[in-house]
C-alpha cells in the first residue's frame, strides 16, 4: 500500500516537472508561429501575445518580394546541410572505428591532437580559415562549408566514447573469421550498430550546419547562392524598416526542415537500438 | 585482446584516419597555427600584410592581455557563468536520464518529452536572443506585467541593466537551451549499455536508484567524461547569448571570453595580435583543465572495460543459473 | 505511439501555419511571385550555376559589383537599368548583400576589397555608423575618388547644393577628395504630438513650439524648462534617453577620439547628467529605442502622454508612421503630428557610396553613382526618391541630400497634418556636422550608453561611470585613454 501511494507521488512529480520543461520547451515555437501571423505594428506594439492575427499573407508577400529567393535558399540549404552532415557523421564513425578497433602506434597521439582543435576558441580560427579561402578561391562554393565537416572532432570524440562503452568487439572477429575485408566490416557491422550514436550527432551536426550564419555569410557572397539563415538576417539587418512579421516567419521556415529532420531521426532517441541487444 | 595488438591490423588505423586528417590539417590546422603565429606578431589593423615578429619581446601581447582587467573580469565571469548554467544542467539531465530509461517505472509519453525537452537547442542563438530581450523587456515587457499584476513588482524593473539579473537570465538561457542535449546524449549512453547487466541486478533484487547509482553510472562513465568536457570547452567558449542577449554588458557583467576576443579582433580596432594571443591562453587554460578531468576519469575507463566485462559473466552465469 | 506523439506534434504545427494564413487569404502557391517580379534575375541563374568563375560572359556584358547591407541601393541600380536600356546592354549588376546585424558585412567587404580580383566589389555601401572605417579609416585607402569616376566632383556638388555634412563624411583626409556620397539627408528635426503641444502651450504651430523647446539655441536649458511645464499637465518630453542621444552626439565639438587619444567632450559628459535628469524627475517613460516601450509611445499609449522624438525624415517614415496606430487621419496618433527646428543641430544614420579604385568599369560606377548621389533633375534618384515615385506613385517622401532637388519637391505629408517636412528638413541638414565622428563609435557607443544606464540607475556614481568607460575603451580597443 505505502508502495503504491509512493509511486503515485513520484509520478505526479514527474509528470509535474516534464510537463513544466514542456511548456518552456515549446514556448518559442509557439510565439514564432503566433508572430507569423502578426503584422509589424503589432509585433512592435507587443512582441510576444498568445493571439493569433490575419497577416501570414501579407507577411509571406514581403517574404517573397525581396531581392532574393526564399525557395533557391532553402535548396542551398539543404545541399550544404545534408552534405556536411553525411560528411561528419560517416568519416567521424570511420575514423572513431580507427581509434578503437586497432591499435596502432600514433593511436593516442591521434586521439589527443583531436582533443586539443576541440579546445581552441572558434572566433578567431575563423579568421584564418576565411582568408584560406579567399586565397585558394573557394568563395561562394559550397565545398567550403561542407568538406570541413570531414573533420568533426567533437562527433569523432562522442563516437569514440560510445564504442569504448558498448562496442561488441567479438563481433569484429566473427567478421574476419567469415573473411569478411576491414572496410567491408565496418560498412557492413558497425555502422548499422553505431545507428543510435549517429543519430544523435546526426541531428546535433545536422542543426549546427543549418543554423551557422557567419562563416556562410562571409564565403558565400552571390545571392544565387546564400542559405536560409542568411536570408533571414537580411530581413533583420534591413535596420531603418524592420519587417518583424516576415523575420518570424523567415525564421519559421528556417526551423521547419531541421524539426522534420529531428522527427525523422527522433525514434533512436525515443526508443534507441539498444546496441549491446545485437550480442544476443 | 592478443588479436587486436597483430601488426598486420594496424595499417588500417592509418588508413581509416586518412580522410580526417587531410581534412583536419587543411581547414583546421592551417587556421590554427596562423592565429598562434599571430600572437607573437605586432599584426593590427585592416588588411595589414606588413607585420613583423616580436623578437625582443615575444610574449608582450600575452602580458598585455594577462594584465588587461576586462580579460581578467571575463575569465571570471566565464568560469562564473559555466558553474551557475552546468550543475542545474547535468543534475537535471542526469534525473530527466534516470527517470526515463527506468526499467520499472514507464514514464508514459516519455517519448515526447524527450523530444521536446531538446526543441530549444534547435533554434538558432540570435533568435533566443531576439526572444528573451522581449519576454524581459523593461519599462513594458510580458515578464514585468506577470510580476507587477502579481504583485511581485511595485514598479517594472530593469532586468536587462542590473547585472545579478542579467547574469542569472543568460546562464537560464544557457541551461534552458543545453539540457536537453545532454540528456540525450546520456540516454543514448543509457541505451549502448548491454541490457543484460540491468537484467542480472534486477534478478539480484536491487531497486531503481541502487541501479542507477551502480549499475548505470559508472557504465556511463565514458559518455560522462565526454559531457564533462564538451560542455567544459562550450563552456569556456561561450559567445552566443552574451554576445547578442547583452552585449557582454551591462557593465561587462556577461563579458566572456570569447566576446572579449571577438572585440579585441573586430569592435574596431582589429587588434588580432592581442586576439589570437587571448586565444591562445584560453586554450592553454581549457587543455589543463581537460587533462586534468582525463586524469581524473581515464584510468577508470580501463578498470571499467575490465569490470564490465565481470559483470558480463556475472550475468551470464545469472542467466545461466536462471536457465537451470 | 510516441513516434506518433512527435509526428502529431510537427503535423499541429504545420496545420496551425495553414489555418492562421488562412484568415487572411486563401492559401495560393506564392511561388511564382518572385519570377513574375524580376524576370531578369531568373535566366541569369541557371546557367550561372555550374561555372560559377565565369562572370556571365556568354551575355557579352561587364560585370559590376555591387556590395550592400540591405536591399535598398541594389534595388536603386536595377531601377537606373530599367530606366537605362543602352546602359543595360552593356553591363550587369552582381549584387552582394550581406546584412550588418551579425556583424558579417565588414569582415567580408574588408576581405573582398583586400582580395581583388574580379570578384571585387565595384560599388560599396557604407552606413553611417561605419562609414568613417571607409572613407577616412583604416579602409579609405580602397576607395577611388569621385573625380577619377569621370565626375566633375565639387561642381557637382556646388550644383546640387549636397548638405555639407554628407560632404564633409565622404571626404578623405589624405588627399581630401570625395570618395564617398549619399542620397538621403539625414538631418533631425523635434517630431511632436499637436495635441499635447495645444494642450500645454494652447497651440501647436511649430514656430512656438520651436521657441518652447529652445530650437537653434545649442543647449538644453530651454528644453528642460518645456519638460517642466510638460510635467505638470502630466506628460512626458521624451520617450527615452536614447532620443536624446543622437542630438547629443553629432552637437559635440569633438568626437571620441582626438589625436589617438579618448576625449570626452563637454557636451557629451553633460549627456550623463542630461539623462539623469530626465529619469530622476520622470520627464520619460524610460523606454530604449527600438524596444516595445518605445513603439507603444508613437501610439500615445506609454505611461504618459510622449511629446515628441528626435529624428530625421526617415524616422517618420518608417518608424514613427507605421506605429502611430492608424493610416488616416484620425486614426491613432496619425496626422497629429508635426515638426520643428531641434535645440541642436544633428543627423542620424543614411548611406554612403563608395567606388573600388582598383574598379575596372570605372566610367559605369561613375554613372551609377553620379545617378544617385549627384543627378538633381527630375529622372535622378534623388528627386524620385524626395517624392516617393521611384516605385510608382503614393511612396513614402524622404530627405534627400541634394538641396537643389529638395526645393524642387514637396515634402508635405498627411502624417504630419499637411505640413511640408522639408521646410524643416533642409535647414536641418545645414545644420548638421558630421566632423565628430570616428570609425569606432559604433563600439565606444555602447560602452558609454551602458555606463550611462548603469549611472542613471543609480548602480554607480557619476565618477565610477566616467572610468568604468575609460577603462573599457583601453582595454578594447587601441587608443591611447587618460586616467587622470
Amino acid at each position: 500500500m505505502k508502495k503504491r501511494q509512493g509511486s503515485i507521488l513520484f509520478k505526479v512529480l514527474v509528470y509535474t516537472v516534464c510537463i513544466f520543461l514542456a511548456i518552456l520547451s515549446l514556448m518559442p515555437f509557439v510565439i514564432m508561429i503566433i508572430n507569423s501571423t502578426r503584422s509589424t505594428y503589432e509585433i512592435q506594439q507587443q512582441a510576444i501575445s498568445l493571439v493569433p492575427s490575419g497577416y501570414f499573407m501579407s507577411n509571406l508577400e514581403v517574404l517573397l518580394g525581396k531581392t532574393f529567393d526564399p525557395v533557391k535558399g532553402f535548396l542551398n540549404s539543404i545541399i550544404i546541410s545534408v552534405s556536411a552532415t553525411a560528411c561528419t557523421v560517416y568519416f567521424s564513425s570511420l575514423t572513431a572505428y580507427a581509434l578503437v578497433a586497432y591499435t596502432w602506434k600514433l593511436r593516442d597521439t591521434f586521439f589527443t591532437v583531436i582533443m586539443c582543435v576541440m579546445m581552441i576558441p572558434t572566433q578567431v580560427i575563423s579568421i584564418g580559415f576565411y582568408q584560406l579561402m579567399y586565397k585558394v578561391g573557394m568563395t561562394n562554393n559550397f565545398l567550403a562549408l561542407i568538406l570541413p565537416a570531414i573533420a568533426a572532432p567533437t562527433t569523432v570524440f562522442f563516437m569514440r566514447q560510445f564504442m569504448l562503452a558498448s562496442f561488441p568487439m567479438e563481433l569484429l572477429d566473427s567478421a574476419r573469421i567469415d573473411g569478411s575485408g576491414e572496410f567491408h566490416t565496418f560498412n557492413a557491422i558497425a555502422l548499422p550498430i553505431m545507428k543510435p550514436a549517429m543519430a544523435t550527432q546526426g541531428i546535433f551536426s545536422f542543426v549546427a550546419s543549418w543554423n551557422d550564419l557567419f562563416l556562410p555569410s562571409i564565403l558565400l557572397t552571390d545571392n544565387s547562392k546564400y542559405t536560409m539563415p542568411i536570408m533571414v538576417s537580411l530581413l533583420r539587418g534591413d535596420i531603418y524598416k524592420t519587417e518583424y512579421g516576415a523575420i518570424y516567419l523567415g525564421l519559421l521556415l528556417t526551423v521547419l526542415p531541421i524539426l522534420i529532420v529531428y522527427f525523422m531521426l527522433s525514434k533512436y532517441i525515443i526508443a534507441g537500438v539498444a546496441l549491446g541487444g545485437v550480442k544476443g | 585482446m592478443n588479436r587486436r595488438k597483430s601488426f598486420s591490423y594496424a595499417k588500417y588505423g592509418y588508413l581509416f584516419s586518412i580522410p580526417f586528417i587531410v581534412a583536419f590539417i587543411l581547414f583546421k590546422l592551417y587556421p590554427t597555427i596562423y592565429t598562434a603565429v599571430l600572437g607573437f606578431t605586432d599584426c593590427k589593423g585592416l588588411g595589414n600584410t606588413n607585420w613583423n615578429f616580436l623578437v625582443d619581446e615575444p610574449f608582450k601581447n600575452y602580458i598585455t592581455i594577462l594584465n588587461n582587467p576586462s580579460f581578467q573580469t571575463s575569465l571570471k565571469n566565464t568560469v562564473e557563468l559555466w558553474i551557475m548554467n552546468f550543475i542545474p544542467q547535468i543534475t537535471l539531465a542526469l534525473i530527466l536520464t534516470a527517470w526515463f530509461t527506468s526499467r520499472r517505472n514507464k514514464i508514459r509519453g516519455q517519448g515526447f518529452f524527450k523530444v521536446v525537452f531538446y526543441m530549444p537547442n534547435i533554434i538558432t542563438a540570435a533568435s533566443v536572443a531576439i526572444l528573451f530581450n522581449a519576454l524581459f523587456a523593461y519599462p513594458k515587457g510580458p515578464v514585468n506585467d506577470i510580476l507587477m499584476s502579481a504583485g511581485v513588482l511595485d514598479e517594472a524593473f530593469y532586468f536587462i541593466n542590473n547585472k545579478t539579473a542579467t547574469r542569472a537570465i543568460v546562464a537560464f538561457i544557457q541551461f534552458w537551451m543545453w539540457y536537453g542535449n545532454t540528456m540525450i546524449i546520456l540516454i543514448s549512453g543509457v541505451l549502448g549499455i548491454n541490457p543484460e547487466i540491468f537484467e542480472a541486478a534486477e534478478v539480484d533484487g536491487a531497486s531503481d536508484v541502487q541501479i542507477f547509482f551502480h549499475i548505470t553510472l559508472p557504465n556511463l562513465r565514458t559518455i560522462l567524461l565526454y559531457v564533462l568536457i564538451t560542455s567544459m570547452i562550450g563552456g569556456l567558449n561561450m559567445y552566443d547569448i552574451p554576445k547578442l542577449f547583452s552585449l557582454g554588458g551591462p557593465d561587462n557583467a556577461t563579458l566572456t571570453t570569447n566576446v572579449f576576443i571577438y572585440n579585441q579582433a573586430f569592435s574596431g580596432s582589429y587588434m588580432y595580435n592581442r586576439a589570437s594571443a587571448a586565444s591562445m591562453i584560453m586554450f592553454l587554460i581549457i587543455a589543463v583543465l581537460s587533462a586534468l578531468l582525463f586524469l581524473v576519469m581515464r584510468d577508470k575507463d580501463e578498470i571499467k572495460r575490465k569490470k564490465e566485462q565481470k559483470a558480463f559473466a556475472k550475468a551470464q552465469r545469472a542467466l545461466a543459473k536462471g536457465a537451470n | 505511439m510516441k513516434k506518433l506523439l512527435a509526428l502529431l506534434l510537427a503535423l499541429v504545427m504545420c496545420l496551425s501555419l495553414v489555418a492562421c494564413g488562412g484568415t487572411d487569404a486563401p492559401a495560393e502557391e506564392p511561388a511564382e511571385e518572385p519570377a513574375a517580379e524580376e524576370p531578369a534575375e531568373e535566366p541569369a541563374e541557371e546557367p550561372a550555376e555550374e561555372p560559377a568563375e565565369e562572370p556571365a560572359e556568354e551575355s557579352g556584358k561587364t560585370v559590376i559589383n555591387l556590395w550592400a547591407f540591405t536591399d535598398e541601393v541594389p534595388k536603386m541600380v536595377q531601377k537606373y537599368l530599367e530606366l537605362n536600356p543602352e546602359f543595360a546592354e552593356k553591363y550587369e549588376v552582381k549584387e552582394t548583400i550581406i546584412a550588418t546585424t551579425d556583424g558579417a558585412y565588414q569582415p567580408a567587404l574588408d576581405q573582398a576589397l583586400a582580395a581583388g580580383g574580379e570578384d571585387a566589389p565595384d560599388i560599396y555601401c557604407a552606413e553611417a555608423a561605419f562609414i568613417l572605417k571607409y572613407s577616412q579609416g583604416d579602409a579609405s585607402a580602397f576607395a577611388a575618388p569621385y573625380d577619377d569616376l569621370g565626375i566633375d566632383t565639387a561642381a557637382a556638388i556646388e550644383a546640387a547644393d549636397i548638405a555639407q555634412y554628407s560632404v564633409d563624411i565622404g571626404t578623405r583626409p589624405s588627399d581630401g577628395k570625395v570618395v564617398g556620397l549619399g542620397y538621403q539627408a539625414t538631418g533631425g528635426a523635434f517630431i511632436y504630438r499637436r495635441s499635447i503641444a495645444k494642450d500645454v502651450w494652447g497651440t501647436d504651430d511649430p514656430a512656438v513650439v520651436a521657441e518652447k523647446i529652445g530650437a537653434g539655441s545649442g543647449d538644453w536649458e530651454q528644453f528642460y524648462a518645456a519638460a517642466a511645464e510638460l510635467k505638470e499637465k502630466g506628460y512626458g518630453i521624451i520617450s527615452g534617453d536614447g532620443d536624446l542621444w543622437h542630438a547629443v552626439e553629432n552637437s559635440s565639438e569633438s568626437g571620441w577620439i582626438v589625436d589617438g587619444e579618448l576625449t570626452i567632450d563637454a557636451k557629451r559628459e553633460a549627456f550623463l547628467d542630461l539623462s539623469k535628469e530626465l529619469k530622476d524627475k520622470g520627464y520619460h517613460n524610460d523606454t530604449q529605442d527600438w524596444q516595445d516601450a518605445w513603439f507603444a509611445d508613437m501610439k500615445g499609449e506609454g505611461e504618459q502622454g510622449i511629446l515628441g522624438f528626435f529624428g530625421p525624415a526617415w524616422l517618420i517614415n518608417y518608424t514613427l508612421a507605421p506605429n502611430c496606430g492608424g493610416t488616416a487621419v484620425g486614426e491613432g496618433t496619425y496626422g497629429d503630428w508635426a515638426i520643428c527646428e531641434p535645440p541642436v543641430g544633428f543627423f542620424w544614420g543614411g548611406t554612403w557610396l563608395l567606388a573600388n579604385k582598383d574598379s575596372d568599369v570605372k566610367e559605369a560606377v561613375g554613372e551609377i553613382i553620379e545617378w544617385i548621389t549627384l543627378d538633381c533633375t527630375e529622372t535622378g534618384l534623388q528627386y524620385l526618391w524626395a517624392n516617393g515615385t521611384i516605385y510608382g506613385a503614393g511612396g513614402t517622401k524622404d530627405c534627400v541630400a541634394s538641396g537643389t532637388v529638395m526645393a524642387m519637391s514637396d515634402g508635405s505629408v498627411e502624417f504630419l497634418g499637411g505640413q511640408n517636412m522639408f521646410d524643416i528638413f533642409v535647414p536641418a541638414n545645414q545644420f548638421a556636422n558630421g566632423k565628430c565622428l570616428t570609425q569606432y563609435d559604433e563600439s565606444i557607443n555602447t560602452y558609454w550608453r551602458d555606463q550611462v544606464r548603469q549611472y542613471t540607475a543609480g548602480e554607480k556614481t557619476r565618477d565610477e561611470a566616467i572610468q568604468a568607460f575609460k577603462q573599457q575603451v583601453a582595454d578594447n580597443l587601441d587608443v591611447v585613454v587618460n586616467f587622470d
